[in-house]
């Protein structure tokens, strides 16, 4: 991969990177990194569990998805920012570890998947149709979220 | 028998040794112990967010917070049953770590601050339950509890830090 081969040319971050200068910058950008995906696959399960019913039933699912989307967006952001800037610690160590190429994969996976198929699953005007292949979307959303966590705190354990 | 000796005794227990040395035990148990922050995370922030009037205001205040409850009483149940589990695993590496004591602390804070909000301004929520922002005393416990929930993240990762 081309990229992979120009950040494999950086042995490490350069040293007027802070998180490479002082050793608990990387902990303090991770914890907001965590607290991020809290809120990101907080609010998207909040979402999924809506779509199989099971939380606030008494609201419409469309309803629920335009309440969420500016929290969800605010997350993304956060993740897209704090994630970045964690790799730039060691950007040729973590190209290396297949779990965090496997966190990248599932990642794309699932923001592409949120915003074809939950985004039409949870727009007003499915509101009155049958759940029908609704219900294993949200399914699939929940599963490919957890695959993103899996991976990512496996980065950690290697 | 001293806590620093009933420590000792606990991390010789087999329950211990098996946590310790098992060679998947460890990675297992954290997984699940940050796993079920992004169960109920997302709905600890939305509640709060909702009683400050920020989020989801279109929705009533108790059918958020009553919605959410049982998720968040198993989310809360998993990560205390794990969090104690990981401690039985090396009781004396954490008894003389001073970010496992103040996340501790931090977590018996919070329960402590969701009952005061429970029994106290939430029981008269039908008052306020359709209004976008709630009275600042149910405000001001939102905020604690958000600021809380942040501090715990930034204690339990601290903790491998010291």
């Amino acid at each position: 991969m081309f990229l992979a081969y120009l950040l494999q040319g950086i042995p490490e971050a350069a040293p007027l990177n802070p998180i490479a200068r002082w050793e608990w910058v990387f902990p303090v950008v991770e914890s907001i990194h965590i607290c991020g995906f809290a809120l990101l696959v907080g609010t998207i399960v909040i979402l999924d569990l809506r779509l199989l019913g099971l939380v606030l039933r008494g609201q419409a699912v469309s309803k629920i998805a335009k309440a969420l989307a500016p929290w969800i967006w605010a997350a993304i952001l956060i993740q897209l920012t704090t994630g970045p800037y964690l790799l730039s610690s060691d950007p040729g160590e973590y190209l290396q570890v297949p779990a965090f190429r496997n966190k990248m994969l599932f990642l794309l996976l699932a923001l592409i998947f949120h915003f074809t198929v939950i985004r039409k699953a949870t727009a007003p005007r499915e509101e009155s149709a049958p759940l029908g292949w609704r219900k294993p979307a949200a399914f699939v959303s929940l599963g490919l979220w957890l695959c993103v966590l899996l991976a990512g705190m496996w980065i950690g354990n290697l | 028998m001293s806590f620093q000796g009933f420590c000792e005794w606990l991390s010789h227990t087999s329950l211990s040794v098996s946590l310790r040395e098992a060679p998947y035990d460890y990675p297992v148990l954290l997984i699940v112990h940050v796993l079920s922050i992004a169960l109920f995370g997302g709905m600890v922030a939305m509640g709060n967010l909702r009683v400050l009037g920020v989020a989801m205001q279109g929705v009533p205040v108790s059918q958020v917070i009553n919605q959410f409850r049982p998720w968040k009483w198993l989310g809360f149940a998993v990560l205390l049953v794990t969090g104690v589990l990981l401690t039985i695993s090396d009781p004396m590496e954490y008894h003389d770590n001073i970010m496992f004591w103040i996340s501790a602390a931090l977590i018996l804070l919070v329960g402590v601050n969701g009952l005061i909000f429970h029994y106290g301004i939430y029981r008269d929520v039908a008052t306020w339950d359709e209004s976008v922002s709630a009275p600042a005393s149910a405000r001001r416990w939102a905020c604690v509890s958000l600021f809380l929930w942040i501090a715990i993240v930034f204690a339990g990762r601290a903790i491998a830090f010291f």
